[in-house]
């Protein structure tokens, strides 16, 4: 293998393991020779769904979760923030999709496993308050594997505050779309993920509460590989549709005009 | 220290909730079924008259013998539980009943019939109902509480706990294998203990956990205290104050 070129260059499919040219991976990001969707960086996200030059940021928060504790966890997120060259593991903003303006937040799972901690939950309520005082729809792109550990009780009651400041957009008539990536899992899928009025899911992404391993330690049984795929949760009834990555941008946008304006 | 308080919050003659239902509310009536799936036996919740006013109660039975702890999961929650439960809280609001809740479960059932039947909607909807509410709740550890699992049961205007629970994002052990730290140092990394979080203000009172009597008296008396100061506050007061309790916890800077 000595020929391989720089990394980033080819990269080997973790579903089939063939290498492919970064120009084979593009513009979608899913594998030439077996149609894995790779997972998207929020930029990778932001450049595929909206359009172009139209994402303005929500102004920053400014504000970190403490991090004693944890004597590994600062180091951890210095490494995560370095990595993908944001401060958290959500990217939130105003944007238009095919002209329909929404406000739009972006995990990122890249960064810590997109999990749940404190500045998430703020920024995913400030979400739900720019949405109602711009009286904007809301579009939220999940990836995470649930709360985040170190962070304790702080960061699985984020839970409960999303679901707050959800209830509050809900109340002055907002609509939200919530698009469910891989992975979509525990605390986060328990709380503001599934709580959406219309539930969007990419093609085979895992969407669950418990992880397999965990499952198959309760039941003692081995799972089927689609289980927790979108497409099972979609004939459980869990979601209204799987949507290719090259056609979400345009469904998402025919979602905004029917349902995005406001009254 | 932990290992000891996790041994005594998990044996079979420890206090329960249905010893504590049939104490302070002897006329009790169980509510059965979500109306969709089954009955989740795991979770008991029924309403029954405190001091002459009906009140709903929810409490998690982990079992006491063989029998028990298998048919109720050890205390794991499934989704038709939490439907039951939200199906309670409804009748609640619309009968002006304040809502206690009694907590001592390994988090919610992970099993494969749970994540079919909607485990992750089924919480999310009772952590946001539980929020909403309009009428007074008040949440009491019996036990440990962790995960999503424990925050549907505990999303309340007041918390008590009892000395040795826990409220914790996920058990000691899951914490353990996750953080790469013994069981007995995860309750000195985060706040979990009753006393610790208290100290957050998020507890409004530890009692004392010595024989069950004692016990169920103790919370008798915080439960009055407690339903009199909630009685007069209006639906946005209460929700207001649910939302400024739980952000007491944040260490954001
Ligand atoms: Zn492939």
């Amino acid at each position: 293998m000595g020929h391989m070129p720089a990394a980033g260059t080819w990269q080997a499919c973790p579903q089939c393991g063939e290498h492919h040219h970064r120009l084979e991976w593009a513009p979608w990001q899913i594998c030439p020779s077996c149609g894995y969707y790779q997972r998207l960086t929020a930029q990778q996200r932001l450049t595929q769904l909206v359009d172009q030059g139209t994402f303005q940021p929500l102004p920053d928060l400014a504000m970190t979760a403490a991090t004693t504790g944890f004597p590994d966890y600062a180091a951890k997120l210095a490494t995560a923030q370095t990595k993908t060259g944001l401060a958290e593991a959500i990217v939130v903003g105003q944007a238009a999709i095919d002209q329909q303006v929404c406000v739009i937040g972006i995990m990122d799972s890249h960064f810590m496993m997109g999990s749940l901690n404190q500045v998430v939950g703020q920024k995913i309520c400030q979400l739900f308050e720019v949405g109602s005082q711009r009286q904007l729809p809301v579009v939220l792109v999940t990836a995470s594997g649930g709360a985040r550990m170190q962070e304790g009780l702080a960061a699985l009651t984020q839970m409960s505050l999303t679901l707050a400041a959800k209830s509050a957009f809900d109340a002055q008539g907002g609509f939200s779309i919530n698009v469910l990536t891989d992975p979509t899992m525990g605390g986060v899928t328990a709380s503001f993920a599934l709580q959406a009025d219309i539930l969007l899911a990419e093609p085979a992404a895992t969407i669950g509460f418990a992880g397999r391993r965990v499952i198959e330690q309760t039941d003692q049984v081995q799972l089927p590989a689609d289980f927790q795929s979108a497409e099972q949760l979609l004939t459980r009834g869990m979601l209204d549709a799987v949507v290719p990555r090259a056609q979400l941008k345009a469904q998402l946008a025919q979602l905004l005009r029917l349902g995005g304006k406001s009254a | 220290m932990m290992q000891d308080a996790l041994k005594k919050i998990r044996g079979a003659h420890w206090l329960s909730s249905d010893a504590v239902i049939q104490q302070l509310w002897p006329d009790f009536f169980r509510l059965k079924g979500d109306r969709l799936v089954a009955d989740d036996p795991a979770l008991t919740v029924g309403f029954g008259q405190f001091e002459g006013q009906t009140c709903l109660v929810a409490g998690v039975n982990r079992g006491q013998t063989l029998t028990e702890r298998q048919t109720y999961r050890g205390g794991a929650v499934a989704p038709t539980g939490y439907r039951k439960f939200s199906r309670g809280l409804k009748l609640a609001m619309k009968r002006h009943w304040p809502v206690i809740t009694l907590i001592n479960m390994p988090g919610a059932d992970a099993s494969l019939a749970a994540e079919k039947q909607g485990q992750s909607q089924a919480i999310a909807a009772a952590i946001q109902l539980m929020g909403q509410l309009t009428v007074p709740n008040i949440a009491v550890f019996l036990g440990e509480g962790e995960s999503g699992g424990a925050l549907a049961l505990a999303n309340s205007n007041r918390v008590f706990m009892y000395q040795h629970s826990l409220f914790s994002v996920a058990s000691p052990e899951a914490m353990q294998a996750i953080l790469k730290r013994p069981v007995g140092e995860v309750d000195q990394l985060l706040p979990i203990t009753a006393q610790a979080l208290q100290q957050q203000g998020l507890v409004d009172a530890v009692l004392p956990d010595t024989d069950a009597n004692t016990m169920v008296a103790a919370l008798k008396t915080q439960l009055q205290t407690a339903l009199m100061q909630l009685a007069d506050q209006t639906p946005l007061q209460l929700q207001q104050q649910r939302l400024t309790k739980f952000q007491q916890l944040q260490t954001l800077v």
